[in-house]
């Protein structure tokens, strides 16, 4: 006969011993994906994994993980047109995080705090690799080179290193000294620097394959692209960006009372600024595009940084969007003016694009001179075997040059690239396959899947407003001063926490909390999956409970196998 | 060990204190609020390492309590009045699991009419919950019999209710003296709790239980309860052998031993009546019976306190309203057992706070010579306040 328990407690039989798992018909898998402003950062940056740092306290940790990728953070901080904002998640929700400001701040505290980049020392038998043209794609691939191991040569025409970063930028986006440390630290992390030596000059491709094994090619493209108005170049004209590096070596301009620059890069806008900046009355720019703006196609927006375009207007440079310049007014030798009339891109058959100019639309813009700010295309000098004629080089996603092995490029001499974070992105991408042709070993498995908003479980985030980046007022502004303020590290700290940590997993608990079945388990050792949490499949019955109540869309539910 | 004076509620809490419970759990009520407040003090002042639970009601910390307990960890809760009663539900489930705990009632009246004044209504009300109940005459009492109630407690896996005057003795100053942390802990020695809730050997508290086993549950219960005593007495004695005290086991008995009355008491008016005990030793002689264990009843001991008694005045400070003295209604049947019981007179007095004067032990010893004693009547009742359909 049975007999009483005191208090008539029970030996339970425990629910372990109804493995409940045989129920379950799809089955949860932690899976880290991509948070979008990682896919969207030609540069490489992964900004869900440095914010996760930054909101644990650990600015160096974070600025670790940043340069993994980038080792210019103060620089693209100041200089790059942020897509990662343009994609993030939040942006849908409240406000895009202010990645851009904190990815500055992250740079900034490293030049403060002389943080090392975390680079081994090179072994005495390390491979040799040329880098030639050390602006921001030959750096990247320099660095990320000496990363992998391999001794770098790094070959450039100027005497200083930096390309268009020291050559055509103006110090109101990027302060020289900003510029001047971040590359100090970055050519001391184990390469040779060889300033003044110039390709096609100093030394030929055929020269570097003697002494190293595989070649990356960053140079750039240095020549402005040839302009004319049905034939007619005004007398005096110059390429807009043979200007503003004039400016910016020597400190001179040339002096109108009105000019109008042709072109909508960041060319045309920084020298519009430029001129502004100097006193000139009127500068104007006609663009073929539009101004950035709500509900304007992306395909249809200037190439010049949106925020750039918008400081530009509030310190009244004017911009014709949309206008073509159908003719130059001439008067004598000098320039009087231009007929400027409305254009559209059009989308013909099978989706090609036309500029279409609409009669009747002509107006006339008095102006002294005519810039031209049409970009720029490879110096040829030294890479004739390469380009076969055409303007620019046209290596794969890898920098791979099909027809020349162990010859890699990427930056400004490949065709479509256009900016400063392409270049570094890059050339970290050319400096893994480097290292995958030289070690003949596979490439970097292909991208994980891309984390949406309506993957994330938002509601366990408090809609907050993203943190405010100061601006000089207009009237303050000059050539010389930075003009975006810093962010300070504490209101990053604070930005940080709103990220919605896309496709990684926060260790907020809710699976393991949630779970009905108690069959996720904490584990002490950090899981393949690099989080602490272990599905217990004898148990789960496939609810999917955890995978809705996951913030971060961490947890994806997969049919049986 | 040199006296201090503390007030009565302070001293409970040291003396809880040097109990070192893990988990407090308490919802303020007047007059008990004082004994938390000095908990709570004495947890932040980083004197006490100990959860101090903050709750929206008794029925909440009493279900804390219990679940800390239950847990393995030490735990205790203090209330009053209407808070014992919302407690009331918890309190018969501490006891059924058999969860050693202990509370501190800082007995005050059950409303309506609301009252903060002093009576046993409220712990007399939970008289059936299954739980010790152990009544204090004075604040020395309070803190002895209140470590002896975590021994009791954890000896017998029975919750205590250890039941204080309110005001009377939570809020009066009085020299006195608090034991060593040494002596506490070797007399109370660690928690353990055999039927400890843990992950890795997982049992179930409270299930539903069938009338298959009801009435032997009730028999267990009820049998513990009657076993307590000896532990309730031991735990006099030991404590006694320690620091010199005793706070009377179930029971005491002061005064001339061959006095042929009696008046039997609880809770603070001991004090009031042994004062005048002595003062009026020759005109009315009486003995006092201490009652200090009101459950486990101890129907022995009583018998044999009571022995070569002809009269026997019960007083107590609660009424069953219907019925008449609880406490009297138990003697009366517990001495009919004897061959030549005294004859059992029932008064109830103080009720809802007023004053038990001095002068009321003379007129008890007088009222217990009565030859047609009321069956049951309130001792200091004033007739001429009463409407007059009701007098």
């Amino acid at each position: 006969m049975a007999t009483l328990t005191r208090g008539a407690f029970a030996k339970p039989g425990t629910s372990l011993q109804f493995k409940t798992g045989d129920w379950r018909l799809q089955r949860p898998v932690y899976l880290h994906r991509n948070a979008p402003c990682h896919v969207a950062c030609p540069a490489g940056e992964d900004p869900q994994a440095y914010l996760a740092r930054l909101a644990e306290g650990n600015s160096q940790a974070a600025w670790e993980t940043l340069v993994a990728a980038n080792p210019l953070p103060a620089i693209t901080g100041r200089v790059c047109h942020h897509p990662c904002e343009s994609s993030c998640n939040r942006g849908d929700y409240d406000e895009p995080l202010a990645i851009h400001g904190i990815e500055r701040t992250l740079g900034d505290e490293a030049i403060l705090h002389g943080w090392n980049y975390p680079v081994r020392p090179l072994s005495s038998d390390a491979l040799r690799v040329a880098v030639v043209g050390a602006g921001p794609a030959g750096l990247s691939a320099a660095y990320h080179l000496t990363r992998l191991g391999y001794r770098v040569s790094l070959f450039e025409a100027e005497s200083e290193a930096g390309g268009l970063l020291a050559s055509a930028i103006p110090a109101y986006r990027l302060p020289r000294s900003v510029l001047g440390d971040e590359i100090a630290r970055l050519l001391s992390v184990g390469m040779t620097f060889m300033p003044r030596t110039r390709l096609g000059r100093d030394f030929t491709l055929d020269d570097l394959r003697a002494d190293h094994r595989a070649i990356f090619i960053g140079v750039g493209n240095q020549r402005g692209r040839q302009w004319s108005v049905d034939g007619v170049v005004p007398r005096d004209s110059r390429p807009g960006l043979d200007i503003l590096k004039e400016w910016l070596s020597i400190g001179s301009l040339p002096a109108y009372k009105s000019v109008a620059i042709v072109g909508g890069g960041n060319t045309a806008v920084d020298l519009a600024r430029v001129l502004k900046f100097s006193g000139i009355p009127e500068v104007h720019i006609i663009s073929y595009r539009a101004v950035p703006g709500p509900g304007v196609a992306a395909e249809d927006v200037m190439r010049a940084t949106a925020r750039e375009v918008r400081q530009a207007i509030e310190e009244g440079v004017i911009i014709h969007e949309h206008r073509g310049v159908r003719r130059l007014i001439i008067r004598g030798e000098r320039v009087a003016g231009v007929e400027m009339v409305h254009t559209k891109k059009l989308t013909r058959s099978a989706g090609r694009r036309e500029t279409v100019e609409f009669e009747g639309t002509e107006t006339i813009l008095h102006v002294e001179q005519v810039i031209p700010a049409v970009g720029q295309e490879v110096d040829p000098a030294g890479l004739e075997m390469l380009l076969a004629g055409h303007p620019f080089l046209h290596p794969d996603s890898w920098g791979r040059l099909e027809g020349f092995e162990g010859i890699f490029a990427g930056g400004d001499v490949r065709e479509g690239a256009a900016t400063v974070s392409d270049a570094i992105g890059d050339g970290r991408r050319a400096a893994l396959a480097i290292d995958s042709y030289l070690r003949n070993s596979a490439l970097p498995a292909s991208q994980r899947p891309v984390v949406r908003l309506n993957d994330l479980n938002v509601n366990y985030f408090e809609p907050q407003p993203r943190t405010k980046i100061e601006l000089l007022p207009v009237g303050e502004r000059n050539a010389e001063r930075e003009i975006e303020q810093a962010l300070p590290l504490s209101h990053a700290g604070i930005e940080s926490h709103r990220c919605f940590s896309c496709g990684e997993c926060m260790s907020c608990d809710n699976c393991w909390t949630l779970c009905p079945d108690n069959a996720v388990l904490k584990t002490l050792e950090e899981t393949a999956a690099g989080d602490h949490y272990v599905f217990d499949y004898d148990y789960c019955k496939g609810c999917a409970l955890c995978a809705h109540e996951c913030p971060s869309g961490y947890i994806l539910m997969e049919p049986e196998p | 060990m040199a006296q201090q004076p503390l007030e009565g509620s302070q001293a409970i809490a040291q003396a809880v204190a040097l109990c070192r419970p893990q988990v407090v759990a308490a919802y303020p009520i007047t007059p008990q609020t004082h004994i938390v407040e000095n908990l709570a003090k004495l947890i932040a002042d980083g004197k006490l390492a100990c959860e101090l639970v903050s709750v929206e009601s008794e029925f909440s910390a009493a279900s804390v309590v219990l679940g800390a307990a239950a847990a393995g960890s030490r735990a205790y809760t203090a209330t009053s009045s209407q808070g014992l009663l919302l407690m009331t539900e918890v309190l018969f489930n501490i006891a059924g699991l058999r969860v050693p705990l202990v509370l501190t009632c800082a007995n005050r009246t059950v409303g309506a009419p609301v009252s903060l004044g002093n009576d046993h209504q409220d712990s007399m009300a939970v008289r059936d919950a299954g739980w010790v109940q152990l009544y204090c005459a004075d604040n020395q009492e309070a803190i002895d019999t209140t470590i002896h109630a975590f021994r009791i407690a954890e000896r017998c896996e029975l919750p205590v209710m250890v039941c204080v005057d309110g005001f009377t003795l939570t809020h009066t100053l009085e020299p006195l003296e608090v034991p060593a942390q040494q002596q506490v802990d070797n007399f109370v020695g660690p928690y353990a709790f055999a039927r400890t809730l843990k992950p890795t050997d997982p049992i179930t508290l409270g299930t539903v239980l069938s009338h298959e086993f009801y009435p032997e549950v009730r028999h267990a219960h009820h049998r513990a309860l009657l076993d307590a005593q000896e532990e309730i007495v031991a735990a006099d004695r030991e404590w006694h052998a320690l620091t010199g005290r005793s706070t009377g086991g179930l029971l005491s008995i002061e005064g001339p031993p061959d006095a042929q009355t009696a008046i039997l008491t609880i809770g603070s008016i001991l004090g009031t009546l042994a004062d005048a005990q002595a003062e009026y030793r020759d005109q009315a002689p009486a003995k006092l019976i201490k009652l200090r264990a009101f459950r486990p009843f101890p129907v022995d001991a009583l018998k044999q306190a009571c022995e070569g008694l002809r009269e026997l005045v019960v007083v107590e400070r609660a009424v069953s309203l219907g019925s008449g003295g609880i406490i009297a209604a138990e003697v009366r049947a517990a001495l009919s057992e004897m061959s030549s019981p005294p004859r059992v007179h029932s008064y109830a007095i103080g009720l809802g706070g007023r004053d038990v004067p001095m002068n009321a032990y003379p007129k008890l010893v007088a009222a217990a010579q009565s030859e047609s004693p009321p069956r049951f009547a309130i001792f200091d009742l004033q007739p001429a306040k009463l409407p007059a359909e009701d007098r």
